[in-house]
């Protein structure tokens, strides 16, 4: 730290225990204030920076990344004598890398003018950025992130993939919507009861709609939204689950279960009520013992058939279902 | 008692699909037969649910005339395996499964009574779901009920209510001309 008596002390106690690392550097760039946190940022202390101008090849050991920072920061300086929020990528003492938020001001001094140099570590911040980043971009549903009105500004890979849009042709505007509900009729439904649903609250869950994609496949996706951000800037993000597979298995199943409805309960009742037919027609003595037997065997064959259908929904189950455990596998395969 | 289907609609060559309790559906065939006897039709019966022999010996006993009724049967010969046809009166079908032979049975037989007054009556559709998927039969329905228009007859279909799943009916409904609920 600088030697500084008097007034001068209070701004030192600040500087020195800010919690960003604070470099002051004369115009030649040589460091006349180094604080603890950029000790502790760094790993360069003091000793070995004050007075010196060589602990930035030390940050930027890699020439050609350097030169880069160099270049960038001398485009800057052409235009303005400061800059806010320029980030670059540090080695620490260590071998580290750390990002780093550089703001720099022109300070008067008694000897003409220092820069102060700001430097904030947002390794972390930027960490968290690009894991949630990486979560959205890799999440396996629809993740649409809109500005007011329904513009697009994220669109993830799953997007891409289940609508056939990508990115480039979803960002920046919300044409998309209109691709994806072509139909106008539709659209105004779909519409409308969006709005009617936002009305009464600010989101929406499991909301279904039929969306077609850009090769003209038609899917089924289950909505759920969110508000987020700040009074200034308000952003909705929607989520979007393609249940087409889930919705094609529950149809499936549907038909399935009637169909078994139909052609064994209902088959049952039939023999059954055939044979109480048989029964009151025997009691009255009005068919011979041949054309009971007959009908007797009429009925085995539907009940042989009940059995066949009833042996055919269960191979039917067996292909459905490969996690069916081996034992009741085999007792289904009968 | 009233009818369950309007003369006049069967003058107009409709096609009917008839519901009934499963305990009913029975009475219903033999109700069937004779509304239509009564107004000088001659009805083909396809029977899928008890064999010819039975059934007009039932309908004999309710004094319908039997000159006027004929029988397609897909049930005898799946049940005892040989049954000897008789011209005029009774085909046999080797299994209700067999909708082409059906279908052929059909077709034949509407073209010997060509030029009569001739009302089909199907009994069952209920039955024939043993046999037969639902997308079988209406397939088979839909081929029937397209011979009957083209060769301008009247035809009733019985089913037993609530039998049908909601696609099937809705299907049938769409063949047929009237949906009659007899409870």
């Amino acid at each position: 730290m600088t030697n500084r008596e008097g007034p001068g002390c209070i701004e030192a106690g600040i500087l020195e225990n800010a919690l960003a690392m604070i470099a002051v550097m004369d115009k030649s760039g040589t460091i006349l204030a180094w604080n603890q946190a950029a000790e502790k940022i760094t790993g360069y202390s003091k000793d070995e920076v004050i007075g010196k101008t060589t602990i930035w090849k030390k940050l930027y050991p890699k020439k050609g990344y350097r030169d880069t920072v160099t270049q960038r920061i001398a485009t800057i300086l052409t235009t303005k004598k400061y800059f806010e929020n320029f980030e670059t990528i540090i080695t620490t003492r260590s071998g580290v890398s750390r990002i780093i938020l550089w703001n720099t001001r022109e300070s008067p001094n008694t000897s003409g003018s220092v820069i102060v140099t700001v430097g904030q570590d947002i390794t972390r911040l930027r960490e968290l950025d690009m894991f949630r980043d990486s979560v959205i971009e890799n999440a396996n549903v629809l993740i649409a992130v809109m500005e007011s009105e329904g513009t697009i500004a994220v669109w993830n890979k799953a997007a891409e993939e289940i609508t056939g849009y990508s990115r480039t042709e979803a960002v920046g505007s919300r044409a998309v919507w209109r691709h994806l509900y072509p139909d106008p009729e539709y659209r105004r439904t779909v519409t409308r009861q969006i709005t009617e649903i936002i009305s009464t609250k600010s989101y929406f869950t499991n909301f279904e709609t039929r969306i077609r994609t850009k090769t003209g496949e038609s899917r089924v996706i289950s909505w759920n939204t969110r508000q987020i951000g700040k009074d200034s800037q308000q952003y909705a993000i929607a989520i979007g689950r393609d249940i087409t597979e889930q919705k094609k298995a529950e149809e499936a199943l549907l038909a399935y279960m009637t169909e078994m409805a139909m052609r064994i309960k209902q088959p049952v009742e039939i023999v059954r009520d055939n044979l109480e037919d048989i029964a009151q027609l025997i009691r009255n003595g009005k068919i011979s013992p041949d054309e009971v037997a007959m009908l007797l065997d009429a009925q085995v064959r539907n009940t042989a058939q009940i059995a066949s259908n009833v042996q055919e929904f269960q191979k039917a189950i067996l292909e459905k279902n490969t996690d069916i455990p081996e034992a009741y596998r085999k007792f289904l395969e009968g | 008692m009233a009818s369950i289907v309007s003369p006049e609609e069967l003058a107009q060559k409709r096609i009917f699909l008839v519901l009934a309790t499963p305990g009913n559906i029975r009475q219903r065939n033999i109700d069937l037969i004779r509304e239509i006897s009564d107004l000088g039709y001659h009805t083909v019966v396809i029977t899928a649910n008890f064999p010819y022999s039975i059934l007009s010996k039932l309908y004999g006993e309710q004094g319908i005339d039997m000159t006027k009724v004929s029988f397609i049967d897909a049930v005898t010969r799946n049940s005892i395996g040989n049954a000897e046809e008789i011209p005029g009166i009774v085909r046999f079908i080797n299994n209700p499964a067999n909708l082409t032979d059906l279908g052929i049975a059909v077709t034949e037989i509407l073209k010997e009574r060509s030029g009569q007054k001739v009302c089909i009556l199907f009994d069952s559709i209920s039955t024939l779901l043993i046999y037969l998927s639902s997308p079988n039969i209406s397939k088979f329905i839909h081929f029937v009920t397209n011979k009957l228009r083209l060769m301008d007859i009247s035809g009733i279909f019985l089913a037993t209510e609530k039998g049908l799943d909601p696609m099937l009916m809705t299907q049938l409904t769409t063949f047929v001309d009237t949906v009659i609920d007899t409870g």
